[in-house]
């Protein structure tokens, strides 16, 4: 799962067993970002 | 049913037209009004493969909208189910256009190119390839070739007197097209819709012409109007062939 520090803006891999808190700057609010594959939707 | 229709041209351009058409009975002017909607096929996007959306809206919403941008139509290249790939790449700060859809055969391409499809702010970016499938209107609302396509009886106007000096003057409002008592045929906007302008101070008289039609036939541009209304005789006449041959012993 790649997420988003909200504050540095750093990308954050979480495991098990870290909680949800960035790393870098200890931040806890992370954002999760969107997927990069390619994503097909139906019209109708 | 008389073996004959006698059609006239009322008003026409590219997009819209108005046809008077005589020896009609009701069944068969509305049947008509119906394959025009709904068994004429046109292109219309069907899946989108997003790479990037990172613009405000929803993969699904900018999907729905794209479903709605009218695709010129070359009937005689494909088959209803067959499909062709189109690919946007827009990145902000700009308004992504249906004319910024780039197209793997020319004949296919959006009918006009000023349709917003989303406005992207500095940083967004929407990327994606998209498959257009030819369909029909009864499939889904977003392949109806035809809009806002309708019929009126055609009505006669004679005037029968003066009016009475004392009668109110009052709006004589009539849509449509009129048949004027020498046979001339003139739309009703023409006099703003109000036969008193026309006919200042005369009693008149109105009536509907039997088994005369006039269609206000518009198109969303995927087709021209005439291959339209061709298409759906045709597609009329086929089905009727297939019933007559099937009804047949």
């Amino acid at each position: 799962m790649s997420y988003k520090c909200s504050r540095c803006k750093r990308d954050v891999e979480l495991d098990e067993y870290g909680g949800v808190r960035c790393p870098y700057c200890g931040h806890r609010v992370l954002l999760k970002e969107r997927a990069p594959d390619v994503k097909e939707v139906s019209v109708n | 049913m008389a073996d004959d229709f006698d059609v006239e041209v009322v008003t026409r351009d590219d997009r819209s037209a108005r046809l008077l058409v005589r020896g009609l009975t009701p069944a068969v002017a509305n049947g008509l009004r119906r394959t025009m909607l709904s068994e004429v096929p046109t292109f219309s996007i069907d899946t989108v493969r997003f790479v990037e959306n990172s613009s405000v809206m929803f993969d699904e919403m900018v999907g729905l909208r794209l479903g709605l941008v009218p695709l010129t139509t070359p009937l005689d290249d494909y088959e209803v189910g067959e499909s062709a790939t189109l690919a946007l790449d827009v990145e902000g700060p700009a308004t992504a256009y249906s004319g910024d859809i780039e197209t793997s055969d020319d004949l296919v391409q959006p009918a006009d190119e000023n349709v917003p499809i989303i406005e992207l702010k500095e940083g967004q970016r929407l990327e994606f390839e998209a498959d257009a499938v030819l369909d029909t209107g009864k499939e889904h609302a977003k392949h109806q070739g035809g809009v806002a396509v309708g019929y009126r009886h055609l009505q006669r106007v004679t005037v029968v007197g003066d009016a009475d000096e004392f009668d109110e003057e009052e709006p004589n409002i009539l849509r449509g097209v009129i048949e004027t008592e020498d046979g001339e045929l003139v739309h009703t906007e023409e006099f703003d819709a109000d036969l008193t302008n026309r006919h200042p101070g005369k009693e008149l008289e109105i009536e509907d012409v039997p088994s005369a039609f006039v269609f206000h036939i518009e198109s969303d541009g995927s087709l021209s109007v005439d291959e339209l209304t061709l298409r759906a005789v045709q597609s009329l006449r086929d089905r009727a062939d297939e019933l007559a041959e099937k009804v047949a012993v």
